[in-house]
């Protein structure tokens, strides 16, 4: 190890030790991908803004104010003690911290003298919120810089004042006729600078002056927000409430998609009026609706469909949603939302042009939101259980965070709401699903779902008022069942159904018989069947049918002669254009379904008829969208990096770096290009004599890296020979060796020359 | 899990498992906040509007309370959504007060400027204010209190009255309960009604609403004004009045058609209150001709139109509704709620019944079919003709004779709606009819002659809907009446259900045609006692068994020996 300070980034990542190479690129993943052939490489990757500007987001408010204190440095180069002198009031600890923080991620470098590399000092436009130096600006200072900023009027003041708070730079106020502002008068003193044609900066010495004993600005301490405190027993009853809530809704809303898509927009997205027709159903109020739908698309179950894609419709991912228990649907449900790229919230709110943004439309996506959501549910997770934040300290703490992503966290209020209504979150505290979906994914949330949920019931109370209640959530099979023959007239923790004539007509015409019914109740109502209700079912289904209608220009027949003398001299069927054809037979110029309409309406019970004189059921196929792959589409974060990749990323650097090295310390024979007889002849040597090559070469990925290799033989275009640094037997392919040189002893570890 | 009664809907509305062992404790627990909505055999509805929780705020209870007893008797995780809209909601009221202040009179006061100025921007409510006071404070046109008050309950900010009501002209008025007591319910209702000051109580007909009246004035003691459907039901109350408290003839006024007596209390037809002549109401003279210290408004769902407006600037004097069914087929029950004041007592009917102190009720449907050249005269007729051929097909009249039968002993009504098919009835089952020709005199004379058993049988048209008290009429058969109405179905039945002195069944029969608009309005009209936990047997007319048959009335209607 050279005892000497390392002049370049380079040189002082070459003595970076194994683990914090490692850490280097665990912190930056970016460089580590692929993977850099050797240190030179690495730095260059670490110079590149990008990736610059992405550490430095990732950085808090207080680890940025030491990296300002370093930028801020009249030369280049700070030692850890002054650092300390310039910010008194920070304690050491988080100093310490973010120090290694700064330099783990190469943004500082140096072991006793801190360094800024150039890329990061371009990136920090205004450290500390101070403007440039004057000499920068090209502005000249007054002499007694002092004495002219005391003399100023106090609304001229008060523009300094502004501008070195935490940002520079300003906006110049119109001003009528070119009268004189503060602003512009300050530009004439020579203490403001101008950009650009509306832009003034202010120069960094007035800034420093006016901050007096902080230059940097208040210590910017990690607040520590009032912690919420609530019982976390009740937590999780009411964040599975949500969860019912949640999961009964959007159930409703597929049901009734099921029965009526909603129509594509040419933009994409719902319509209004589609929104308007499924919040009035669902009895909610509109932006809910579009919450459920944002929502149902999100976890997968709804999406266009249709014979000319031209619909929204429940996916078949609905089909096997519907069978699961809650805690599942739910979970699903969580997941989606969690990993959403849309920001539901964006519903209704009117663009720049004043055009308000429909339910589903792709403008509501935001590539970042799912990182979002993640960061400002992992601050809650990281209180113990039963305690929280509220929506407003967790923002500030997220701002603290990360405060050159704070433009970001516009949506987080509102993504709070939506966990709150979803039961990841109830005031401010994360439930335990709310934990296990963030842990573990949907499994996770499931689980910690599951126990909360109340068991499915399977029986229904039947009352005298032709309601019939369902005590609990229902087994999927006996709700599509009632979803037939009664409609639902409230639904939550239980569901009302109410048994109407039209609901027995419905299931009559979806193939029921009269006996079925009578059955069905008998057999699903814990209570004694109410008499009211079998005489309901009777009359409907004495009627029902008895009118038939048929395709062929349609005819309506019935055995009742006075039922069609009645139809037929009704006002309200003069639509259908009906003649009496024969005693029993009335006939329309009109096609079936148009008779039947009008029938219908008027009140008849008609049934259509098949030509073989059977009644028609409706078909028992439900349209369906094909839906997307269920799954991580929605995933633009890479995958992590795991310590194994990390070690053998380290290792290629190094060897690389070995490699690098090894070919300065010989008089290197570089053979370029392809193959060639030269090439083939020096290997052979190398193999013949058992001295360690340097090979250039470029894998099957083309990927190029250098290395050192002991040479065991050369047969069919292949050359096989032991890694030392890589500890591997590796074979390469003669063709894919750009360039050789032999190594004359091995070159000892590190000596960076 | 918790294993509570209560199942709270996303709508609001409550479900409360009557069965359940805690359910007494839960209704009790709920009941100030939530407004009884259907009270069938297994699970009654309840349902949590903001009106009701400002009404529980205005009697003292607070959001804790509510979320408290929702938490704690649900059987499911409650929403915490729906938790926090009932704090929200809770929260409105009393931002807004309504005092009276030395100097400027009437005054709305605001704790949150924000509100108030919210308010005063409103243009419902902005016509109704006067000169601005201070920041926080607005004079108030005092005869504007109640359509205010109403106003402000729309646009969602109710006000707190705190300007308190006048005590009227005192009079001496005491209940006589010598050979009688007040029922633990009737009590609980006054008390209600007392404490709030104002409101409606609603108890079903024949549970002594008139007694509830008479108790309120005693708690009162101040001059009273009664306001009743027809002059046969306002001398019903005067003869209630006499008997049960310490009020004489002499203090006790009638203002009807037939006589304008203005007395310390004073009992006045909604009739002669809005008739007009040359387009000016006549009689509004009356609400000034003393100062009342009480207004009762006798079935207070018939309120009509002209009264709420004249009811809306009487805001200063206690004013108390009676009703059995407060289902308006117009839709006005928040007026109702608005101007008279809210619900202050409900019951349901089977819990009544079950005290004794209404008499258990058999509903039965008979169904008729129509015999062939009714059937054809119903099918080619015009829609708005075919209720009236199908609910008077005389095919019914046997099927009535039957009905009648099975009860020879008990005291019996007709009910129906069209005259020429009561004439017809009155005719063939040779029995008086009383329809709105008939004059006051003669109904009285008809009344008492069934009170005492001289006449079994009476046919009635609609003007028997109301008020007419009848303790001996056990059966009630109802032939026709006004479409799909259910609060004419429900006092209907209420006139059978006054105890009977050996406690015996009352049987309420609605004869329908079979398959016919006759059929579904009777659907429609059964709702509400449904609702209310009453079974309607449906029967055949064919299969309606004669007494003693199988099926048939037990020997009970019988004489004893």
């Amino acid at each position: 190890m050279s005892t000497e300070a390392p002049a370049t980034l380079a040189a002082w990542l070459r003595t970076r030790s194994d683990e914090q190479l490692g850490a280097l690129l665990a912190a930056r993943p970016d460089v580590a991908r692929p993977a850099p052939a050797d240190v030179v490489a690495l730095a260059g990757r670490l110079a590149v803004p990008v990736s610059v500007d992405r550490a430095l987001d990732e950085l808090d408010a207080g680890t940025l104010q030491v990296l300002d204190v370093v930028l801020l440095a009249p030369t280049d180069g700070l030692a850890p003690d002054e650092l300390i002198a310039a910010l008194p009031e920070v304690p050491d600890d988080v100093l310490a911290g973010a120090l290694e923080a700064l330099t783990t991620r190469a943004l500082l470098w140096g072991d006793d003298v801190l360094h800024a590399p150039d890329p990061v000092r371009r990136a920090v436009r205004h450290p500390a919120g101070l403007g440039r130096r004057a000499v920068d600006l090209r502005v000249q200072l007054p002499a007694d810089l002092p004495a002219a900023v005391a003399e100023l009027a106090p609304e001229e003041r008060a523009v300094l004042e502004k501008l070195a708070g935490d940002r520079p730079v300003g906006h110049l106020p119109d001003s009528p006729d070119g009268g004189s502002t503060p602003a512009r008068r300050l530009l004439q003193r020579g203490l403001l600078a101008r950009i650009d044609a509306l832009n003034v900066e202010l120069p960094r010495e007035i800034g420093l002056l006016l901050r007096g004993n902080h230059p940097y600005g208040r210590p910017r301490r990690r607040p520590a927000p009032g912690v919420v405190t609530r019982d976390p027993q009740v937590v999780d009853r009411q964040a599975a409430g949500a969860a019912l809530e949640g999961v009964g809704r959007i159930g409703e809303l597929l049901a009734l998609l099921e029965e009526e898509p909603a129509g594509l927009l040419r933009s994409g997205g719902v319509g209004v009026r589609d929104q308007k027709r499924l919040a009035k159903a669902l009895k909610v109020p509109e932006p809910d609706a579009a919450w459920l739908l944002e929502l149902a698309f999100a976890a997968g179950l709804l999406d266009v469909g249709g014979p000319h894609r031209d619909e929204w419709l429940p996916t078949r991912a609905y089909d096997v949603w519907r069978e699961q228990d809650l805690a599942d649907r739910w979970a699903l449900l969580a997941a989606g939302w969690l990993d959403g790229v849309r920001l539901p919230s964006l519903v209704g709110v009117r663009d720049l042009a004043g055009k308000a943004a429909n339910a589903l439309s792709p403008d509501l996506v935001r590539h970042t939101a799912p990182a979002i959501r993640r960061s400002a549910l992992r601050v809650l997770a990281e209180q113990p259980a039963g305690s929280g934040l509220a929506a407003e300290d967790l923002t500030a703490l997220l701002r603290w965070r990360t405060p050159r992503r704070s433009d970001r966290l516009a949506p987080v209020p509102d993504m709070l709401a939506e966990a709150a209504r979803l039961g990841v979150l109830v005031s401010g505290v994360l439930s335990t699903a709310g934990r296990g979906l963030l842990a573990g994914g949907e499994d996770g949330a499931a689980g910690g779902m599951r126990r909360l949920m109340p068991e499915p019931v399977d029986h229904v109370l039947a009352q005298p008022d032709l309601s019939l209640i369902a005590p609990g959530p229902l087994v999927a099979e006996l709700a599509d069942t009632l979803a037939v023959v009664a409609d639902v007239e409230s639904s939550g923790g239980a569901t009302v159904f109410r048994v109407s004539d039209g609901s027995v007509r419905r299931a009559l015409d979806a193939g029921w018989s009269a006996t079925d019914l009578h059955d069905f109740f008998a057999k699903a109502s814990r209570t004694p069947v109410p008499q009211a209700l079998d005489y309901l079912i009777d009359d409907v289904a004495r009627q029902h049918g008895r009118l038939r209608v048929g395709a062929i220009e349609s005819y309506v027949r019935s055995d009742d002669h006075g039922l069609l003398s009645q139809v037929q001299g009704d006002r309200r069927t003069a639509s259908a254009e009906l003649r009496r054809l024969a005693p029993g037979v009335l006939v329309s110029a009109l096609g079936a379904d148009e008779v039947l309409t009008v029938l219908r309406e008027a009140g008849y019970a008609p049934a259509g008829e098949h030509p073989g004189g059977a009644v028609l059921t409706r078909p028992p196929a439900r349209p369906r969208a094909a839906g997307r792959r269920t799954g991580s589409e929605a995933h633009p974060a890479p995958r992590a990096l795991n310590p194994d990749d990390l070690a053998a990323t380290v290792r290629e650097i190094r060897a690389g770096d070995a490699a690098l090295a090894a070919r300065r310390g010989e008089a290197v024979r570089q053979v370029p290009g392809v193959t060639t007889a030269s090439t083939l002849e020096l290997l052979s040597r190398a193999v013949r004599e058992g001295v360690p090559v340097w090979l250039g070469y470029v894998d099957a990925q083309g990927s190029g890296s250098q290395r050192v290799v002991q040479p065991v033989s050369l047969a069919g275009g292949f050359l096989s020979g032991y890694d030392e640094r890589r500890g591997e037997n590796r074979t390469f392919a003669v063709h894919r060796i750009t360039s050789v040189a032999l190594v004359e002893g091995e070159a000892p570890e590190g000596s960076g020359g | 899990m918790n294993d509570g009664p209560l199942i709270v809907q996303s709508d609001k509305t409550l479900l409360l498992e009557v069965d359940h062992p805690l359910s007494r404790d839960c209704r009790a627990a709920i009941a100030p906040f939530a407004e009884l909505e259907r009270s069938p055999e297994h699970v009654h509805t309840y349902r949590v509007t903001p009106l009701a929780l400002w009404n529980a705020r205005a009697a003292g209870h607070d959001a804790e309370q509510v979320v408290d007893a929702l938490v704690r008797y649900s059987r499911y995780p409650v929403p915490h959504a729906l938790l926090v809209d009932v704090a929200d909601t809770m929260d409105r009221f009393g931002r807004l007060t309504l005092a009276n202040n030395p100097v400027h009179g009437l005054v709305l006061t605001t704790t949150d400027r924000a509100v108030l100025e919210e308010v005063i921007r409103s243009k419902r409510v902005a016509p109704m204010l006067g000169a601005r006071i201070d920041a926080d404070s607005i004079a108030v046109h005092a005869a504007e209190r109640g359509r205010l008050k109403q106003a402000l309950l729309k646009i969602g900010w109710p006000a707190e009255d705190l300007a308190g009501y006048v005590d009227g002209a005192a009079h001496p008025i005491e209940l006589d309960q010598s050979s009688w007591h007040l029922r633990d319910y009737q009590q609980e209702a006054v008390d209600g009604f007392w404490a709030g000051g104002s409101g409606v109580v609603v108890l079903p007909c024949g549970a002594g609403k008139t007694l509830v009246g008479a108790a309120a004035m005693a708690e009162a003691k101040a001059t009273t004004l009664i306001l009743v459907t027809n002059t046969v039901s306002g001398r019903q109350w005067k003869r209630e009045l006499i008997a049960r408290t310490s009020l004489t003839e002499d203090e006790i006024g009638e203002y009807s058609g037939e006589r304008k007596e203005i007395r310390p209390v004073t009992i006045a037809t909604y009739q002669v209150i809005t008739t007009r002549r040359k387009g000016e109401y006549r009689h509004l003279d009356l609400f000034d001709a003393q100062d009342w210290g009480l207004i009762v408004y006798d079935e207070v769902h018939l309120l009509p139109a002209p009264i709420f407006r004249l009811t809306a600037d009487l805001q200063s004097r206690r004013r108390l509704g009676l009703t059995a069914t407060l289902v308006r087929e117009d839709g006005r029950e928040d007026d109702v709620f608005s101007l008279i004041g809210p619900k202050r007592y409900d019951a349901p009917w089977k819990d009544i019944e079950s005290q004794g102190y209404i008499a258990p009720a058999e509903c039965v449907e008979v169904r008729v079919s129509l015999d062939d050249e009714e059937r054809m005269t119903y099918a080619v007729a015009e829609p708005e003709e075919r209720y009236r051929i199908a609910a008077t097909a005389h095919s019914k009249l046997p099927v009535i004779r039957r009905v009648l039968d099975r009860h020879p002993e008990e005291q019996k009504l007709v009910i129906g709606a069209y005259l020429d098919q009561l004439e017809e009835l009155g005719t063939a089952l040779d029995a008086p009819v009383i329809q709105g020709s008939t004059t006051n005199k003669e109904r009285e004379r008809l009344f008492q002659a069934f009170r005492t058993g001289e006449i079994k049988t009476l046919v009635v048209s609609k003007v028997a809907n109301f008020s007419i008290d009848l303790p001996e009429a056990a059966v009630a058969v109802q032939v026709s009446g006004t479409f799909g109405s259910r609060q004419e179905e429900a006092q209907r039945l209420g006139r059978v259900l006054r105890p009977k002195a050996d406690g015996r069944q009352a049987h309420f029969y609605t004869v329908v045609s079979r398959d016919t608009l006759d059929s579904e309005y009777a659907a429609h009209r059964q709702r509400f006692l449904a609702e209310q936990g009453y079974a309607y047997t449906i029967v055949d007319a064919a299969d309606l068994a004669g007494p003693g048959e199988v099926n048939g009335p037990d020997w009970v209607d019988e004489p004893a020996d």
